[in-house]
């Protein structure tokens, strides 16, 4: 495997990774901007409504049919919360053109597809269309709500809107619904217009062949728009640690307890310390070696699952757990227990080696799935250097055990959040 | 050991191997990836909870115990399975489904150590009282994890309502209760039935040597007399037993599982069968189906919504699901699609779409070790040649797809919902 990287104009970059080992190319478009509160919503709906519908096909279910006679070619769109920025992904992914029945060019229509929906939108008088926007809309609030649905992922977002009260880190990742019922036609459509100007734009090719000037179509194309104030990616407001612990109760009709804790860390972006917050966080609470699998689970049988991890570009770490409500406390002090030997050092060489051999094996299969390649490179993006997973094998290799020490040390606990069952079913 | 190498016009090929204790053995070299993928499976899963042995006596045992087995063959007298994955690097897990139990690694480094470790746990049981206690509180954990899960509640009602039983309506996992019955001596009578070489498979996909793993499961698999098991028949009435079924959860929005019961006159379904029926779901209500448009135009579904063709030894239904503001409109509108489509036939400008989306999946199914690995356990189940369905895509036609439209009946169909909690 290859990596190369092109200047495609001012903020804006594109990598060509080279790679044997697919029949697909995959193709993502990644934009960059400042999280903000007030824009996270539009933002987030626009590769939404941009990969469902364009000029060229004005209709999902004309796009859909396309799709399928490119051979079942996955067009896809995400919004995502990485650290202080928000990343929105439009992507294209089809099968080598070598695959057809007919000698089809389909590697080529692809990327003129992609390029097509993001330059040439669906738009009326400088708005995207109603229908469209609030199709979209629909779908938007309805996941924010399905959300609820999902308690784990429920209890974890409830518990970084609660540590976060104060800070745009706190918002979710496609906003709330009420910014999103604030959407318009014209909202979008300036949403669209910034993203162009000022988002930093970096584009992912992973395939056998880089297609045939994408880059250079991309380049011109970019270069046409008058690009400022480009997402500035040092911009980042590491957690801060509490004076006091804020804790969270809230009850609802369910049958388990879920429990999630927030600590801050004094590391925070990527580097040797990052590498070491990321052993501890394993150690601690992440595979079937970790403290708080072997005790929590196994030993006490308090729970299904009970992980920690961290979020190292935001100097985060949540551990979560799955508890019957009269166990949630003794759980709660056992995993503050178990923090108490990581920052003592009383764990074994077993468990620190076992967790620098798996997170060294799961890294070293990265370059097996081209999503995985692509969520590696446009995540890496955001903490200003291009880190691949060879160069974070190498710092696991000289992470010691006073370096996990030192980032356990510097460990402290935020917030709590617990949602328990409502008293009568107690 | 007897082995056979199978081609396929995408440049792909795989090895099976029948080892002579009946193991079958599947492999699919991929030199060009870092990464290997293996699973040790057997052919036991949550709806064998009523089997006889070579002695013909019928033996019930208690509901989630194929499950509870899983969890726990993952200790042995000298610590657990975990322990010594952990010394490699591999990551490992395991799955229980309706009719399968696997156990599974994936690792980039350490491969034949890897695989040492997983042919050696799964043939080493131990089980004690004290151990199986202990799990009982981790499993009961898990089940009401799901108790909390409406994905998972509304498809278990859809089949508690389907079914009158067959053990598919079962949760995989088991009751609370349930799980109170298993005791070690009743694990060891399931591990003993089940995990017979003659019933289990190995399937790996990935950086690997087949001679060289093939020499190493030779080496190790344990002689083992073979056993005849005997699935209970069950005596299951074609009809449902209701066809509405609700329940109120945490939710904001209704969910619904819709599900039309197959009259099946054979336990197992062929490969074509299903190749016809996945054409055929995306026709009445795929992304680019009318139904689709129509529904998400109304605002009656988003992204959420799915169908699919389940079905398993002595089960086979077709489930639409999702979310809906409105889930009998939307059940409603699936059911007139059907009957349009039966008088009007099927489409043959989105018949040949869908046929050339469905090949393209199929062709990028080789993409991934892990995928490849899983695919290779369903030959492994249903004993079909893993290029059967590429060759399926381009000889079938509308005509075979339309003759599966005899599945929907709507006396046999079940609806259920789950509604959000009145605040």
């Amino acid at each position: 495997m290859s990596v190369k990287m092109t200047k495609l104009s001012d903020g804006a970059s594109g990598m060509f990774i080279q790679s044997l080992r697919f029949n697909t190319t995959l193709i993502s478009f990644n934009f960059y901007l400042p999280l903000k509160r007030e824009n996270v919503a539009v933002n987030a709906l626009l590769p939404f409504v941009l990969t469902t519908c364009g000029e060229k096909y004005p209709d999902f279910s004309r796009l859909n049919y396309k799709l399928n006679k490119l051979y079942g070619a996955r067009l896809s769109a995400s919004a995502e919360k990485i650290g202080d920025f928000q990343l929105l992904k439009m992507a294209i992914s089809v099968i080598d053109d070598k695959y057809t029945l007919d000698n089809e060019q389909l590697t080529q229509q692809a990327c003129e597809l992609l390029q097509s929906l993001l330059f040439e939108p669906k738009l009326a008088d400088g708005a995207f269309h109603d229908s469209d926007v609030e199709r979209e809309k629909r779908k938007a609030i309805e996941h924010i709500r399905g959300e609820l649905s999902e308690k784990r992922i429920y209890a974890k977002n409830r518990m970084i809107e609660e540590m976060f009260s104060d800070e745009d880190y706190g918002v979710s990742k496609c906003g709330t619904e009420e910014d999103v019922q604030k959407i318009t036609g014209e909202s979008l459509y300036d949403a669209w217009r910034n993203l162009l100007a000022h988002a930093y734009i970096h584009v992912n090719v992973i395939s056998r062949n880089l297609p045939s000037g994408l880059f250079e179509t991309l380049s011109e194309k970019l270069s046409s728009i008058n690009r400022s104030y480009i997402t500035d990616f040092s911009a980042v407001r590491p957690t801060k640690a509490a004076t006091e612990v804020k804790t969270v109760t809230e009850r609802m009709d369910v049958a388990q307890g879920k429990l999630v804790m927030g600590f801050s860390s004094d590391i925070c972006g990527e580097g040797e310390r990052a590498t070491s917050l990321m052993v501890m966080a394993d150690i601690f609470g992440g595979g079937p070696y970790s403290r708080l699998f072997s005790n929590v689970r196994e030993k006490m049988s308090l729970c299904y699952y009970c992980a920690a991890t961290s979020v190292r570009i935001k100097g985060l770490v949540v551990v979560e757990s799955g508890v019957e409500a009269q166990n949630a406390q003794k759980a709660r002090n056992e995993i503050l227990n178990q923090l108490e030997i990581m920052k003592n050092g009383d764990f074994t060489d077993f468990e620190f080696e076992s967790s620098i051999k798996g997170i060294t094996d799961s890294l070293k299969s990265s370059n097996d799935s081209q999503e995985t390649i692509d969520i590696w490179y446009s995540v890496k993006m955001c903490s200003g250097r291009l880190y691949s997973p060879e160069d974070v094998i190498q710092e696991l290799s000289c992470v010691t055990r006073e370096n996990v020490i030192k980032a356990a040390q510097g460990i402290k606990l935020n917030t709590e959040y617990l949602l328990l069952p409502k008293e009568e079913n107690k | 050991m007897k082995k056979e190498v199978f081609e396929s016009p995408i440049g792909e090929s795989y090895v099976k191997a029948v080892h002579p204790s009946g193991l079958k053995i599947y492999i699919m070299e991929k030199s060009q990836y870092s990464s290997a993928y293996a699973i040790f499976g057997t052919k036991y899963g949550s709806i064998d909870t009523c089997f006889s042995l070579n002695d013909g006596q019928a033996v019930s045992v208690p509901e989630g115990i194929a499950h509870f087995l899983e969890h726990k063959l993952f200790e042995s007298e000298d610590g657990d399975a975990f322990t010594r994955y952990a010394k490699t690097g591999a990551s490992a897990n395991a799955f229980t489904s309706f009719d399968r139990t696997c156990y599974l690694f994936s690792c980039s480094d350490k491969f034949y150590d890897n695989l040492e470790i997983l042919l050696d746990f799964v043939q080493s049981p131990y089980f004690t009282d004290q151990t199986v206690q202990k799990e009982q509180g981790i499993i009961g954990q898990e089940i009401r994890m799901y108790d909390d899960s409406p994905a998972w509640r509304v498809m278990f009602n859809m089949l508690s309502s389907m079914y009158h039983n067959h053990p598919v309506k079962i949760d995989i996992a088991g009751t609370v209760e349930s799980i109170g019955e298993i005791d070690a001596e009743l694990l060891y009578k399931c591990y003993n039935t089940f995990y017979n070489p003659a019933n289990m498979f190995v399937c790996i996909a990935g950086n690997v040597d087949t001679e060289r793993i093939l020499k190493q499961i030779n080496d190790s698999i344990k002689a083992k007399d073979p056993v005849s098991i005997e699935r209970c028949l069950v005596d299951e009435p074609k009809n449902i037993v209701s066809d509405y079924v609700e329940q109120k959860l945490e939710v904001a929005m209704p969910m619904f599982c819709l599900g039309f019961k197959q009259k099946i006159d054979t336990p197992l379904r062929r490969l074509k069968s299903k190749v016809c029926m996945s054409l055929l779901l995306e026709i009445i209500c795929g992304d680019s189906s009318p139904l689709y448009a129509q529904l998400v135009r109304g605002g009656y579904i988003n992204d959420e919504f799915s169908a699919e063709y389940f079905n398993g030894y002595g089960y086979a239904a077709v489930i639409f699901e999702g979310e809906s503001k409105d889930p009998k409109f939307v059940a409603e509108k699936i059911k007139q699609e059907i009957s349009r489509i039966k008088e009007t036939g099927i489409d043959k400008k989105l018949f040949s779409a869908v046929k050339c989306g469905m090949y393209g999946d199929a062709i990028r199914r080789f993409n991934n070790v892990d995928g490849i690995a899983m695919q290779l356990v369903e030959c492994a189940m249903c004993d079909y040649d893993l290029f059967e369905e590429i060759k399926l895509l381009k000889t079938v036609t509308a005509d075979d797809v339309y003759k599966r439209l005899d599945v929907f009946d709507n006396e046999n169909a079940v609806l259920s919902v789950i509604n959000p909690k009145e605040s």
